[in-house]
């Protein structure tokens, strides 16, 4: 039997809300009721959208909530309730439980040495010299591998890739010999093959350390090889939590049910999202939190919040936990694949390069020495098809996008049915780009903070020459609901939409221009699970139904798996593989793109690594 | 700590008047400045009408009078009404400083967006000379050129109009360069939106706020601009006054202690400013980090 | 070596700076109007003399050739003859430099320090009573013009207390003043100058503290176990100084511009007020040479500020 490191009771945290002075009335609970364990030896997993409140938990445990935050419960770190301490207290005990953030690069001061950064903690709990904590950085450093550690102690920050960053983060945490290591979405915005390894890396840590790790992160697939327990945060509750091989197994909470049915893996067919948004903090709904987006749902379900169900293993919220039901069964239904037919290409590109980036400065940076982003690219793209572009960050997916958008300069041609663009007229130029849309990852940045929603669509069809009011608002007013948005939101502005709703409103601004192509550049990385399957099963519609070709680009092999076609693997500017998706995601013949469909999650493939076994 | 999607969603646009009302940070401060501001601009537009009093008549028998009943802020060494001329001299300083700010804006405006819309070799000569132009102190410019031009209203708003847009050039330009590259402009060119439309539907739009922070503070900086020249003697001219200038003969008298023509003048240019300072202020914590 | 590189490229960015102010100021010369020769020799000179000087001065040549004259007499230190005072501008401007550098140095550095001090306090209880405080008082400052404060620091100090002398410094350098003289010479215009200097800078300072100890780093440090003053020591201090000295080198323009009034307000015998009364009689070739070392002086800050910014900052190096 192992030690419990952290016992979390009853764990609720109100905070102020943005907005007005912090009165008693502002205060909005975000996290309520948290009971959780986290062992010697094994990892915690605490998964939830954002807004869920995972974080904030965290940093309850820290004790490093802005100020005015207000916590209720235990949080017994072996057997001492932190949230007791005093602040000199708390300080001493912050090290034995260690975290590492999001973002390593901004968590990690620009300018220091990361030989100082990892040192920190060492000398301020131990009052070791600085030799001494020179030499344990360096041990540290190489065990969390990084290459010549020695050598590298007196870098900085911005000298190293973003995984480096974030092992830095992590010698840093291990510094202190914490006994817990908290981990908060150590692996967002790292590529995904990087992310398996930080990830791997944490686990190996936790065994050879015999820490209890606390991993928070938003998606499930990423948990379900290391995790031994679990819990699943909805806007500030846990709905369902235990043992994780249990609960991949037979998951109870039909949130869980949703949240496992909306993350695309490679060989499914059908993705489910969740339609409706997460209540905000002071908006939630008496009862069951998920109860307005649950299919399960009855009245009952709204009175009070559902008592816990379940065995000794897993137990749900729920009054009306499901049962057997298995997790996205793969149903026959095989995407039609369009294979395109020879000398019907709407899109070519013939030899594109690119060599440096788009705005160089004049004085500034020796550009002979940089690779280029993009090298000897060609490809085509059929009338309603849709090719998938993959590859990590960096390997010039982004900028072969940008390319066929005409943003940047390129070397070669890229011909939109048999012309270049730079051959015509100003005027065929400008409703020959109008032809090329794009949907961008951010959806906050794609659209004008300072436009109504009804003004960014309306723009799109005045540039193509439409001026009439009336007709203008009947066809904005048609786009939003053919993206399935109620046309009453042209009225609001984009930070009064959610950012899944303003990514439909993107996607409505490029049908506006009545295009034949669509750049979709990571348009779903930035939205939450729930919201990104909804998403792909509207971009799947509009294809079905409008003859509109995509371009679609990620780093996520899963999702463009599911909507594309056919898939290019880029690596450092090239294609290393272009193959339809059922023989890429099946029989992949470059090792590099072998490595990144291995790396995916696919369904039923679920394999749970004990300790020890591995 | 919180993320974006934490925020409360705000629904529909209240009215600015109900915004004002609430306590928020900065409101307090707005409030102030914008009080402040309509008493000096209300002081110097009808002010002299009110009080009715002839700034240039001189009262030869009531030569350097400490403030009384007949005479307010006292008398100058000519006898004249100290009141009756602060209230003109700030008439004639907003109708330099206000035009000239106008001026200066449009310019700094223009520049900026061209520099930061424009190809990169245009961009590049234009911030080159635009360095060269911040490297040298404006008030120097201008003591400079208020040395070799002959000085009257029209003039001055000139002078001082072209010589204070570059900082807020430099500004613009940025501003452009980091909004010219967000998500929501290039949606807009592939729309086939021109130059044109993207400044003015998209730049200048989102810029707005911080262009409304800073012309705020550009008419601060106009008014001490112009009081400064006054007080050196190179800003409005005689028989016509301004706060700089007042202040200027209050201090060639200040061995004589008449400390009543030293403070109202300064008194003035000070609230002047402050009242931009607090708008300025009061703006930026309302619109807080965006 | 990467620094060096840098720092490379920034001087030769200065240069053109220069070499576009030197240009600059033979333009405002020639479209000065009124010209020279007529405020030399004054309303009633003959035809005649007017073309000799015009061919002394050498303003009958074409205009490239002026130009390059203008470039070959710089390269030799020639400024031209005050036409007030005949003497060699250099000369003149550089007596008058020193006292400005000795007035600026004492001011910027007691600026330098307080703003330091102010800013830290402001920036660390930015959202809380003491830093509203210093915040309101920063604003009052900053809205106080100095010839204004100038005004009042003569009125209480030197009229009412007698504490101070008004002014009538001569030289710092003659033989008669002694130390203390001159500190009590120096000390209002001093003070006026960090008054004006104070508010911007320490606002600043403020406002870069506040946003660093916002940040991510200082959290991972906080959670490592640092106390608050660890922090703001070893990691937010020196990473919130770099604004500060761009903005010190920003706003060099600004605080020569603020030194012209205040030596004016107390005729302290230094650039500004050597200016100012050029100003006042037109003498062109003394006007020119101080906006010329005025500019010169402001590039080579700028400069500085740079170069301390890049020996801060181990990126910009490798920008």
């Amino acid at each position: 039997m192992t030690g419990v490191v952290l016992s979390l009771r009853q764990l609720g945290v109100e905070l102020a809300g943005r907005d007005g002075p912090r009165l008693a009335s502002n205060m909005a609970p975000v996290l309520e009721g948290l009971d959780l364990e986290v062992r010697e030896g094994e990892m915690t997993a605490l998964v939830g959208e954002s807004g869920s409140g995972k974080t904030i938990a965290a940093l309850a445990v820290m004790r490093l909530l802005p100020p005015g935050a207000r916590i209720t419960g235990q949080a017994l770190f072996g057997g001492e309730d932190l949230l007791g301490l005093d602040e000199r207290q708390m300080r001493a005990r912050r090290g034995s439980v260690g975290m590492v953030f999001q973002n390593p690069l901004s968590a990690l001061n620009p300018s220091m040495t990361i030989g100082r950064q990892v040192a920190e903690g060492h000398r301020l709990h131990t009052g070791a010299s600085a030799q001494a904590a020179r030499r344990h950085a360096v041990d540290l450093l190489g065990e969390v591998g990084i290459p010549d550690p020695a050598r590298r102690l007196d870098e900085y920050p911005h000298q190293f890739s973003g995984g480096q960053r974030q092992r830095v983060m992590i010698a840093a945490a291990l510094a202190c010999n914490p006994k817990l290591l908290i981990a908060d979405e150590p692996t967002t915005g790292l590529d995904p093959l990087v992310a398996r390894q930080i990830l791997d890396l944490l686990a190996k840590l936790q065994r050879d350390h015999r820490m209890g790790l606390l991993f928070i992160t938003h998606d499930l697939s990423l948990v379900e090889r290391h995790a031994q327990r679990l819990c699943v945060l909805y806007a500030g509750r846990a709905v369902e939590w235990g043992e994780a091989p249990a609960f991949f197994a037979r998951p109870r909470h039909p949130y869980s049910h949703a949240l496992l049915a909306a993350v695309p893996r490679l060989g499914q067919a059908t993705l489910r999202g969740i339609a409706g948004t997460m209540p905000d903090p002071g908006h939630r709904p008496h009862g069951c939190r998920f109860a307005p987006r649950c299919p399960q749902r009855q009245d009952a379900c709204t009175r009070a919040y559902p008592p816990p169900v379940g065995d000794g293993r897993t137990q749900a919220a729920c009054l009306f936990p499901l049962g057997e039901i298995p997790v996205a069964a793969a149903l026959p239904e095989a995407p039609a694949a369009t294979t395109p037919l020879p000398g019907s290409a709407l899109l070519q590109m013939q030899s594109v390069t690119i060599r440096y980036g788009s705005r160089a400065g004049l004085l500034g940076g020796s550009k002979a020495a940089v690779a280029p982003s993009l090298d000897d690219v060609s490809l085509e793209l059929a009338r309603g098809e849709c090719l998938g572009i993959v590859g990590e960050s960096g390997s010039g997916k982004s900028t072969l996008g940008r390319a066929i958008l005409h943003m940047l300069r390129y070397e070669g041609r890229i011909l939109l049915d048999g012309r270049a663009l730079g051959d015509l007229s100003p005027g065929d130029r400008r409703r020959e780009r109008r032809r090329v849309q794009v949907v961008f990852q951010d959806p906050r940045e794609s659209l004008n903070p300072r436009l109504r929603i009804g003004a960014i669509i309306a723009e799109a069809l005045q540039l193509g020459g439409q001026h009439d009011r009336d007709s203008l608002r009947r066809q904005t007013d048609a786009l939003l609901e053919r993206v399935g948005l109620n046309a009453a939101l042209a009225g609001r502005l984009p930070n009064a939409i959610s950012g899944g709703q303003a990514q439909r409103v993107a996607v409505a601004r490029a049908l506006a221009a009545r295009p034949d192509i669509i750049v979709l550049d990571e348009p779903t990385s930035a939205l939450d699970v729930s919201t990104q399957a909804m998403l792909l099963n509207l971009l799947r519609d509009l294809s079905r139904h409008e003859q509109l070709a995509y371009v679609m680009i990620s780093h996520d092999i899963a999702a463009i798996a599911w909507l594309a076609d056919r898939i290019a693997v880029l690596r450092a500017g090239r294609i290393v593989e272009l193959a339809t998706t059922d023989q890429l995601v099946n029989h992949p013949r470059d090792p590099y793109s072998a490595s990144l469909v291995a790396s995916a999650p696919r369904l039923g493939a679920a394999t749970i690594t004990v300790p020890g076994e591995a | 700590m919180l993320d974006a999607t934490q925020q409360p969603v705000r629904i529909g646009a209240s009215s600015f008047l109900a915004r004002l009302l609430q306590l928020r940070p900065g409101n307090a401060t707005l409030t102030a400045g914008l009080v402040l501001a309509a008493i000096i601009l209300l002081a110097s537009a009808i002010g002299p009408v009110l009080y009715g009093r002839d700034p240039y008549a001189l009262h030869t028998a009531s030569v350097l009078a400490g403030p009384s009943a007949a005479y307010p802020f006292g008398t100058d060494d000519l006898g004249r009404n100290a009141f009756a001329r602060l209230l003109v001299a700030g008439r004639s300083t907003l109708y330099v400083a206000l035009p000239a700010t106008a001026v200066a804006f449009v310019v700094g405006t223009l520049y900026g967006l061209a520099s930061g819309l424009g190809p990169r070799l245009l961009d590049q000569a234009l911030m080159r000379l635009l360095d060269a132009v911040l490297a040298l102190p404006g008030l120097v410019v201008l003591i400079f050129f208020g040395a070799i031009v002959p000085l009257n209203t029209g003039s001055l708003i000139l002078l001082l109009g072209l010589i204070s847009w570059p900082s807020l050039a430099r500004l613009v330009r940025n501003e452009t360069l980091a909004q010219r590259d967000r998500d929501f402009v290039h949606a807009s060119r592939q729309l086939g939106g021109g130059l044109a439309h993207i400044a003015g539907t998209h730049l200048l739009r989102v810029m707005a706020p911080v262009l409304v922070v800073n012309f705020t503070f550009l008419v601060g900086d106009m008014i001490f601009a112009l009081s400064a020249l006054s007080f050196l003697g190179l800003g409005v001219q005689p028989p016509h006054t301004s706060w700089g200038g007042l202040l200027q003969e209050g201090l060639e008298l200040v061995a004589l202690d008449a400390w009543w023509l030293v403070l109202p003048p300064g008194l003035m240019i000070f609230a002047a400013m402050l009242a931009t300072s607090l708008i300025g202020q009061g703006l930026l914590a309302r619109g807080g980090s965006r | 070596m990467r620094i060096l590189g840098g720092i490379g490229r920034k001087l030769g960015s200065a240069a053109l700076s220069l070499a576009i102010l030197i240009t600059l100021t033979f333009v405002l010369v020639h479209v000065a109007p009124g010209s020279p020769v007529y405020q030399i020799l004054g309303p009633k000179a003959s035809p005649a003399s007017i073309r000799e000087l015009n061919h002394a001065l050498g303003l009958d040549l074409p205009f490239w050739h002026q130009y390059f004259r203008w470039w070959l007499d710089l390269a030799h230190g020639q400024l031209g003859t005050s036409y007030s005072v005949e003497r060699p501008v250099g000369s003149l401007i550089v007596s008058y430099e020193l006292n400005t550098l000795a007035l600026q140095i004492v001011s910027l550095v007691a600026s330098l320090l307080i703003a330091f001090a102010l800013g830290l306090a402001h920036g660390v209880f930015y959202d809380r009573t003491p830093g509203r405080i210093i915040g309101g008082v920063e604003l009052a400052l900053y809205a106080m013009p100095s010839f204004f404060s100038g005004t009042l620091l003569i009125l209480l100090f030197s009229m009412q207390l007698g504490w101070f002398p008004a002014g009538g410094l001569e030289n710092l350098r003659l033989a008669h003043q002694t130390v203390a003289s001159n500190a009590l010479h120096m000390a209002l215009p001093c003070v006026t100058i960090v008054l004006l200097t104070v508010p911007v800078l320490s606002r600043y300072f403020a406002q870069s503290v506040h946003e660093e100890l916002g940040r991510d780093y200082v959290r991972s440090a906080a959670a490592r176990g640092a106390s608050p003053s660890r922090i703001l020591l070893h990691h937010v201090i020196r990473n919130a100084l770099r604004p500060l000295v761009t903005v010190l080198g920003l706003s060099l323009p600004s605080i020569f511009a603020g030194g012209v009034v205040v030596e004016t307000v107390f005729s302290y015998p230094g650039l500004g007020w050597l200016l100012w009364r050029s100003a006042l009689a037109q003498d062109y070739p003394v006007l020119i040479g101080i906006v010329l070392v005025i500019g010169i002086l402001t590039v080579l800050g700028n400069l500085l500020a740079d170069i301390v910014n890049t020996l801060l900052d181990p990126r910009t190096g490798y920008a």
